[in-house]
């Protein structure tokens, strides 16, 4: 199975530090040291904003992508748990961010790399659940109410399972209650 | 390379929170921050808590670090022309000296400063203006 | 703040009044979601949409500037409905029947007049918060930075004493300071009424205590407010009490300050202008001598904390260029001046000053580093003292016969009241990426990368809709002081006729249009209302064009020579 990261409007404020880490964690410690204008700010997630909503939303990873189904130049693929995108190979139809229900591929113009006229490579770009980077999701790690999480197939099963045992005490909770009224009448 | 840690507590809001820096001591710059384990902030950080520490090498993105002190010698409006330490702390002495003979303590103003400077400086800043300029004419940006 | 941080997140109830922690201080906002997680009640107060709002039992989302008739209305309903603590308003207060003269008419119903939020929502607010138990009260600029704002602040505090929650954790009222050390600059004695450790410049004894120590005759006149400066300047007609020197330390008037225009022109009025800090910035353009000092990161020292903790602030690098730290700057000038100070470190300077610091004597350095920090007071220096989480303990006050005085005031409107020809309001906010007037987080490229100018005005979308305005469009927007040039936030977070603008811009610099109407005890200025009108800019191309060029020419200005970053 595919893993997401998932984020929780309970406990999100908005502030907006997952983006940056992102940003952080794909381009690497240099920016830190470098123009701002040299590379592109190009996070993964975005902040939404709603009257009574505020959530970071990225790709979730879809076990059946509809934007790898819609990429005719065979640049998405699945693979290590997730839905990547190879830049070399995105011709920036934008076809992907059409198809993708959820608006998480956006497009960005990548550093350091030029087409044949000399302009700039615009690639798609979406969340990879920071593929190869060590101690994994940056988003995950920087945000500072854990309104971010990973989701693998574990936690996932895990939820289900405690999701079932509390409908089943639910049940059964109301089966008892149930039996005392009747031991009431009686 | 040489890495240092250093924890300190962050410049950015009234929180408090502990920051662990690791620094490159030979080329002396903070390579990273990381939350530390503060009473308010127990290992969290916000986004300039994370990154907000690379204004220290003077960047040059929205305005210039300080570096030497600076006089307009021609009055108001002539440009800033820099200048030695002695130069300046003897020229501000003076200024004040005849400001304080001529108007008196109370046509002095000093401000403390609410953020970077610290409780010390804070201390001394009106000691200052109480002690040798002679005026409580001392405030911060608590008001603003 | 009486109560400390930690303890937000254990109240059984959370009043939180004129206070965005999500855009202030994050980490503080931490605390307020995870007493929500744990099952505490919020009430928040905001004229927005706030992430506090978002996630609270009951928002009263009020017009701005009607502060006080909701307080007292809240006190109103708290007293008909037999919900007081009677035991401890008879044990640990003073002035209740005097305060209940006052709050009589403020029946919710006359309340949701001025405050437009329903009176059975006040109502339902009143009860929540005088039945939770503890119940604590966070309050920020939403309440001081209003021509009424100590008597709202006094009115919070009456909430807080009727209902018994003072003397506890969790409990009590907490102004969270929004500066780093702006409780630290109070804590050391800038201010114009008090010595260090809040001891009044009007009381002789402690004046004495002060002159044995420091070895000259002091002041006993309480001392201009930094708010006044500009008037003290420009309209001062007694040549001894003029400002003619101004020794401006690590703080940015020309930026922070209300009325710009009036700003600009005291300070080149002004004979004087000593500007010490560690970036160029706006009042540097006005000053006359500038002095480098080095920065957060370079220097020693102690900071205080919004709830008051001591903690130490500890170089990581050294500083580049010809600086000094602030302290030595100071300790300079006045040695050149006859007035020698001399100290090895700043450790030898707070050594000084807690001695003359009854509440701070404790704290010493080797205490704030063994326990990572001392919330004051501590007045004994044996490792036991350990601080103090929250004040009044048992609801002992620090008044002189330890009971706390109820204090009862009308509300009035704020000065300058909307009208046809700046038919809106606005109020100025924080940008939680920037910090006071961004001369660091502007220079720190990750902050600036989500955030630059000319930054947002937030609206409704029916104003937008109005004025045909769509998200990200340039807009002017004017008052009677000036205008500036930022960019169009529709959002359903505020409510129509009011907007919303982060000071820090250069461009879109929101104290071009703000006045310098003052609280009379606080001498805060109006921040949060004002009058102004939102214009359309039809030709948007050249309006980007504008905003670039006006961006390039301040930075420029800044000492920056290609209006750009430096490309290495």
């Amino acid at each position: 199975m595919n893993y997401f990261v998932k984020g929780n409007p309970d406990l999100c404020i908005g502030c907006r530090t997952c983006m940056i880490g992102c940003v952080v964690a794909h381009e690497g410690k240099h920016i830190f040291e470098v123009d701002p204008d040299s590379y592109t700010f190009a996070p993964r997630l975005h902040m939404v904003k709603t009257a009574r909503l505020s959530v970071p939303v990225q790709c979730k990873q879809c076990e059946n992508p509809a934007c790898m189904a819609a990429c005719a130049a065979g640049a998405i693929y699945q693979e290590d748990h997730r839905v990547l995108i190879r830049e070399e190979k995105c011709i920036g139809c934008k076809a992907c961010m059409d198809a993708c229900p959820f608006g998480a591929i956006d497009l960005k113009i990548v550093t350091g790399m030029t087409q044949a006229d000399g302009s700039e490579k615009k690639t798609a770009n979406k969340c990879d659940v920071c593929h190869n980077i060590p101690g994994g999701p940056a988003c995950v790690r920087v945000c500072p109410t854990q309104a971010l999480r990973l989701v693998t197939e574990e936690e996932l099963n895990d939820d289900a399972q405690k999701k079932r045992m509390e409908a089943a005490r639910k049940a059964s909770l109301a089966l008892s209650a149930q039996n005392q009224d009747e031991n009431r009448k009686v | 390379m040489a890495l240092k840690q250093v924890q300190t507590t962050c410049a950015y809001c009234g929180a408090g929170c502990q920051i662990l820096f690791t620094v490159d001591e030979d080329a002396n710059k903070i390579v990273e921050a990381a939350p530390a384990m503060g009473r308010t902030n127990e290992g969290t950080l916000c986004l300039k808590g994370h990154y907000g520490w690379d204004y220290l090498n003077d960047p040059q993105i929205l305005t210039k670090r300080l570096k030497n002190p600076m006089i307009r010698k021609g009055g108001k409006k002539s440009p800033l022309v820099e200048v030695s330490w002695e130069e300046a702390i003897s020229y501000v002495a003076e200024k004040l000296t005849e400001i304080k003979e001529k108007y008196g303590p109370d046509s002095i103003m000093g401000t403390g400063s609410a953020r970077g400077a610290g409780n010390e400086a804070n201390y001394l800043m009106q000691k200052f203006m109480r002690a040798c300029i002679g005026t409580n004419n001392v405030d911060h940006c608590a008001r603003i | 703040m009486s109560m400390g941080i930690p303890e937000i997140e254990d109240a059984d109830c959370l009043l939180c009044f004129g206070y965005n922690g999500a855009d202030s201080h994050p980490i503080v906002a931490r605390r307020i979601v995870r007493g929500k997680q744990k099952g505490m009640k919020i009430i928040c107060v905001d004229p927005r949409v706030t992430e506090t709002a978002r996630i609270s039992d009951i928002h009263m989302q009020l017009k701005g500037g009607s502060n006080l008739a909701l307080v007292n209305a809240m006190a109103h309903v708290i007293w008909e409905e037999g919900l007081t603590d009677d035991a401890f308003i008879k044990e640990h207060t003073k002035g209740f029947d005097e305060f209940l003269k006052v709050i009589e008419k403020y029946t919710p119903e006359y309340a949701e007049t001025i405050s437009h939020v329903p009176a059975e929502t006040i109502r339902k607010a009143a009860r929540m918060y005088a039945t939770g138990k503890p119940a604590m009260i966070l309050y920020g600029m939403g309440v001081c930075q209003f021509s009424q704002a100590v008597d709202v602040v006094k009115g919070l505090a009456n909430l807080a004493l009727m209902t018994g929650n003072f003397g506890g954790p969790s409990m009590g009222i907490g102004p969270v300071r929004g500066q780093n050390n702006v409780q630290g600059a109070c804590d050391m004695g800038a201010l114009p009424n008090s010595y260090p450790g809040y001891q009044s410049v009007t009381d002789p004894q402690i004046q004495e205590k002060f002159e044995k120590a420091w070895g000259v005759p002091l002041s006993s006149e309480v001392g201009c407010p930094i708010t006044h400066v500009p008037h003290r300047i420009l309209h001062e007609k007694d040549e001894k009490k003029k400002i003619h020197a101004y020794y401006i330390f690590g703080e940015d008037p020309a930026q922070s300050d209300p009325d710009l225009a009036e700003v600009r022109e005291a300070l080149d009025k002004c004979d004087f202008v000593i500007m010490q800090d560690i970036y160029m910035n706006k009042t540097g353009l006005h000053a006359d001598v500038i002095l480098p000092a080095s920065a957060w990161g370079e220097n020693e020292g102690i900071y205080s904390s919004a709830d008051r903790g001591f903690q130490r602030v500890r170089q990581a690098v050294k500083p580049a260029g010809n600086v000094k730290p602030d302290w030595q700057i100071i300790a300079e000038i006045s040695t050149a001046m006859g007035y020698p100070m001399e100290y090895k470190n700043t450790e030898e300077i707070w050594n000084e000053l807690i001695d003359l610091c009854p509440s701070f004597q404790g704290a010493t350095y080797e205490k704030i580093e063994k326990f990572g920090g001392i919330q004051w007071p501590c007045r004994d220096k044996s490792m036991e003292d350990r601080g103090t989480p929250y004040l009044h303990k048992d609801g002992i006050f620090a008044t002189k016969d330890h009971k706390a005085l109820f204090y009862g005031t009308d509300w009035h409107p704020p000065v300058e009241m909307e009208n046809d020809e700046y038919p809106m309001s606005l109020s100025t906010v924080r940008e939680v990426g920037h910090y006071s007037v961004r001369t660091m987080t502007g220079n720190c490229r990750m902050l600036r990368n989500l955030e630059d100018e000319p930054g947002w005005v937030q609206m409704n979308p029916d104003d937008c809709k109005r004025l045909n305005l769509k998200k990200g469009e340039l807009v002017k927007i004017l008052s009677r002081r000036g205008y500036c040039i930022t960019r169009c936030l529709p959002t359903e977070r505020v409510k129509p006729g009011a907007t919303y603008m982060t000071y820090q811009w250069w461009v879109g610099a929101c104290n071009e249009l703000t006045d310098s109407y003052l609280d009379p005890i606080s001498n805060t200025p109006e921040y949060k209302y004002c009058a102004c009108r939102v214009e359309k800019i039809e030709d948007q191309e050249w309006a980007e064009r504008h905003v670039q060029e006006l961006y390039a020419d301040i930075k420029t200005r800044m000492g920056i020579d290609k209006g750009k970053g430096d490309r290495s």
